[in-house]
């Protein structure tokens, strides 16, 4: 029997070991620059604290075996670690300290490898090993949000003394694993975590320019099956306007086949007959490739732009529609009106838009105020001139109920409209840092009109 | 025939690093160093052609390293970043940030540029990874320059080395991404791991699904003097991740594996539709030159796995990344190249793609 002092200097001998050993451990806890020297320090530590001959760290890995996967380990005989394989499931490789620990959040202690039976699957490596007891301790730590599990591991220490590791060990060595769990998440919170924010920031970033893009694509292929719908209204025009100059071009070669039977042919006359067919080719070209533009383009292009050509452009085009159902149109434009910054035909759009519901909102209405007037003018504003371009009828018009809503999409108060061509409208020339807006006029009709800032 | 490239890097000539330690000490002007750096650029690729190889690199003979190439010369750094330890004990230390804005210095391009005045044939062109330069922004951050900002800027200056490469022609633009086992050791958790592959992911993204045709990345354990970094990490942490990288080409270290078929499951296991692997076939660590028929045989053994239209050679590792590496010869390195290019001919003609 060892004498009262023996044990007590023993004792004070074992709290002397410890207290050094936690000293070494916080002193590393502080410094080390990784995970993987944090962990490989303290089975070190450990080992040369003397008071167990083996010390490895599991991590448990979500696999289909539930493995606790031999992350750092030092002492005598390393290749025990690499032997044997615990698991944490339920399975009979789980049923060991290290997998009862990483299961229940409690330690595990062996007191004697010999005769344990939990032990058995590992009992022959270990004791081929010197070990006699061992201790696994959870290593737990949860994420900052939620609550869930960050990190699932296991400290485990074996001694070659038998039950090595009595209450105030197991209460040491807990204590050790939560510290060491924190100071884990701590370092992982340096670099996952940071460089995680950075990246999830990013990638938000990423793709809310993606959707951007996408709403801005959609905008673009909406308006362009706007520009279709409203060339459409217009089919029966547009097949007039281009047969008169192809009828014209017809009359002309009929003719300069006639002559050219005559001796001597006359050809003075073919000459003249042949530049009207090419100046009637030019005027069907022209009238088709405006069709074109509005019909295919479908990106934005904003460029100095000719806002009096925009004008010019469009009532080509509308005019015959106009007069095909009795309406009469005025025009007074300003001349010298400054370049402007925008897409051609997206401003054609508006207008054409503006116009054919003009002309709509007087096809019921009695002939005399059959009108539609478009004007362009000048306006001197701080910024400098601005361009305006309205276009005033004297058709129904519209309540004052109704007036806040004209521009709303899908908002429309013809029996088959889509109710976008205002909404677009307005989008475009919001678009162009310009203003749209509608004012009913004192007698009948409204005026719609946009404002356009010069070119800076 | 099945298609083969280098990785990267080739040992410099004696003359360059001694030229390089002469300009450090102020005896040879910049202009005396920029004529050693172009005459090996000019050696490295005509020895390259040499070898048969179909598609060669500038052997990155006036980079700095294949890490900090971009940003080597900057003012804004500091030496003292994240260390990199490697097993036989050495310690490379990355930079650290110190202010922003952040820009490269000499991004790849300018490389591509000098390397394809000499070259006849294709040339491949190395750029290292978003993720291994995020290390460079400290732990404690930068007042006044977010990590946000950092990585932001990052990611536009990647993508502009990267498409003026594509546009100059680059046969293929590989990320060189051989801090993915590392980040292992750094973070077994792999939630740094899987930063990596968002961030990298954020670059290649920019580009279209035709544009990634010509886009690789490159993995290994990193190799300087006769050493790794981390070659001690499993396969098998890494491989699952590695093919959510929105990339076509992997040039994947596989010579140097203890246990090559077992890497070989993992990677038919994982790889992605679309996605050709360029198997390491050579290891530069290794002193010994393989012959033609030990590389012929490592292929075969490869297509077991990976179907020979989706298969390719490469070597392990570049054969000097940092640039003062003398642990081995040009002329290994060249021979070496050389057992790479006649191998895969062999290796071809048995799998019938000649």
């Amino acid at each position: 029997m060892p004498e009262q002092g023996e044990v007590r200097d023993a004792i004070l001998d074992r709290l002397n070991r410890r207290l050094r050993t936690l000293c070494q451990c916080t002193s590393t806890f502080l410094q080390v620059e990784s995970e993987q020297e944090l962990l490989q320090s303290l089975c070190e530590i450990l080992v040369a604290g003397g008071d167990c001959r083996l010390a490895w760290i599991g991590y448990c890995e979500d696999d289909a075996d539930k493995t606790i996967r031999p992350v750092a380990q030092a002492g005598s005989g390393l290749d025990y670690v690499e032997r044997v394989k615990t698991s944490w499931g339920e399975m009979e490789a789980g049923q060991g300290p290290a997998g009862m620990a990483a299961r229940t959040g409690q330690a595990c202690c062996v007191d004697d490898i010999r005769t344990d039976t939990r032990f058995s699957p590992w009992r022959a490596a270990a004791l081929a090993g010197g070990y006699a007891s061992c201790i696994a301790v959870p290593l737990i730590a949860r994420g900052k949000k939620g609550g869930a599990v960050d990190l699932r591991g296991t400290l485990n220490l074996y001694s070659a003394e038998y039950k090595a590791f009595d209450e105030s060990a197991i209460e040491h060595y807990t204590g050790l694993a939560t510290s060491l769990a924190y100071a884990v998440t701590a370092l992982r919170g340096h670099l996952a975590d940071d460089l995680a924010s950075g990246v999830t920031a990013l990638r938000a970033r990423a793709e809310r320019k993606r959707s951007e893009e996408a709403l801005h694509q959609a905008r673009e292929e909406l308006a362009r099956v706007t520009r279709v719908t409203t060339l459409g209204e217009l089919a029966a025009s547009i097949a007039h306007e281009v047969n008169q100059p192809l009828a014209a071009i017809v009359a002309d070669a009929n003719a300069c086949l006639h002559w050219l039977d005559a001796d001597p042919p006359p050809f003075d006359s073919i000459r003249e007959a042949l530049a009207g067919v090419v100046n009637d080719g030019n005027r069907a070209g022209e009238v088709i490739a405006r069709i074109r533009a509005l019909v295919t383009r479908s990106s934005v292009a904003h460029g100095p732009c000719d806002l009096g050509g925009v004008v010019r452009d469009v009532l080509v085009l509308v005019g015959p529609e106009l007069g095909r159902h009795g309406t009469v149109l005025h025009t007074f434009l300003a001349t010298g009106l400054p370049p402007i910054m925008g897409d051609r035909v997206q401003l054609q759009q508006v207008l054409l838009n503006l116009l054919l519901n003009a002309a709509e909102a007087v096809r019921d209405v009695p002939p005399e105020r059959r009108r539609v007037v478009v004007r362009s003018t000048l306006e001197q504003r701080e910024d400098g001139p601005w361009a305006v371009v309205a276009v005033e009828d004297a058709g129904v018009g519209f309540r004052e109920e109704q007036a806040a809503r004209l521009f709303e999409a899908f908002y429309t108060t013809k029996p088959d409209g889509l109710g976008m061509g205002l909404s677009i409208s307005r989008s475009i020339i919001d678009g162009h840092r310009g203003r749209l807006w509608a004012t009913a006029n004192p007698g009948h009709g409204a005026t719609f009109q946009f404002a356009l800032p010069p070119m800076r | 025939m099945l298609p083969t490239e280098p990785v990267g890097s080739i040992p410099r000539p004696a003359a360059l690093i001694a030229g390089v330690q002469d300009f450090q000490a102020g005896r040879i002007s910049q202009r005396e160093l920029s004529a050693l750096y172009d005459a090996a650029v000019q050696d490295t690729i005509q020895r390259l052609e040499a070898t048969g190889s179909p598609v060669i690199t500038d052997g990155e003979q006036a980079k700095h390293s294949f890490a900090t190439y971009s940003i080597h010369g900057l003012d804004n750094l500091s030496p003292d970043g994240v260390p990199i330890p490697f097993a036989d004990g050495h310690i490379r230390h990355f930079p650290r940030l110190i202010s922003g804005p952040f820009r490269y210095k000499t991004p790849a391009d300018v490389y591509l540029e000098a390397a394809q005045r000499y070259a006849h044939v294709p040339v491949k062109q190395a750029v290292v990874s978003a993720s291994a330069l995020s290390l460079l922004y400290p732990q404690g951050g930068i007042r006044g320059y977010s990590r946000e900002e950092y990585l932001d800027a990052l990611i536009t200056e990647q993508e502009g080395e990267i498409r003026r490469c594509l546009e100059m022609g680059a046969h293929v633009v590989q990320m060189d991404f051989t801090e993915g086992r590392l980040s292992i050791k750094l973070d077994p958790s792999r939630r740094l791991l899987q930063s990596f592959i968002d961030l990298n992911n954020l670059v290649l993204e920019r580009f279209s699904a035709e544009e990634r045709k010509r886009i690789g990345v490159h993995t290994c354990p990193g190799a300087d003097r006769h050493s790794t970094h981390s070659a001690d990490v499993d396969y098998a942490e890494l491989l699952p991740s590695l093919f959510a990288l929105k990339a076509n080409n992997f040039c994947v270290q596989l010579a140097s594996e203890p246990d090559r078929k077992r890497v070989l499951r993992m990677i038919r296991e994982h790889v992605r539709d679309g996605q050709r692997i360029f198997v390491g076939v050579i290891d530069p660590l290794d002193p010994r030159v393989e012959t033609p028929e030990e590389v012929r045989d490592r292929i075969l053994e490869a297509s077991d796995y990976i179907a020979p239209d989706r298969l390719g050679t490469t070597d392990d590792c570049g054969f000097a990344p940092f640039s003062d590496d003398t642990s081995r010869t040009r002329e290994t390195a060249f021979d070496k190249i050389r057992a790479r290019v006649a191998g895969t001919a062999l290796a071809s003609r048995l799998l019938g793609l000649e």
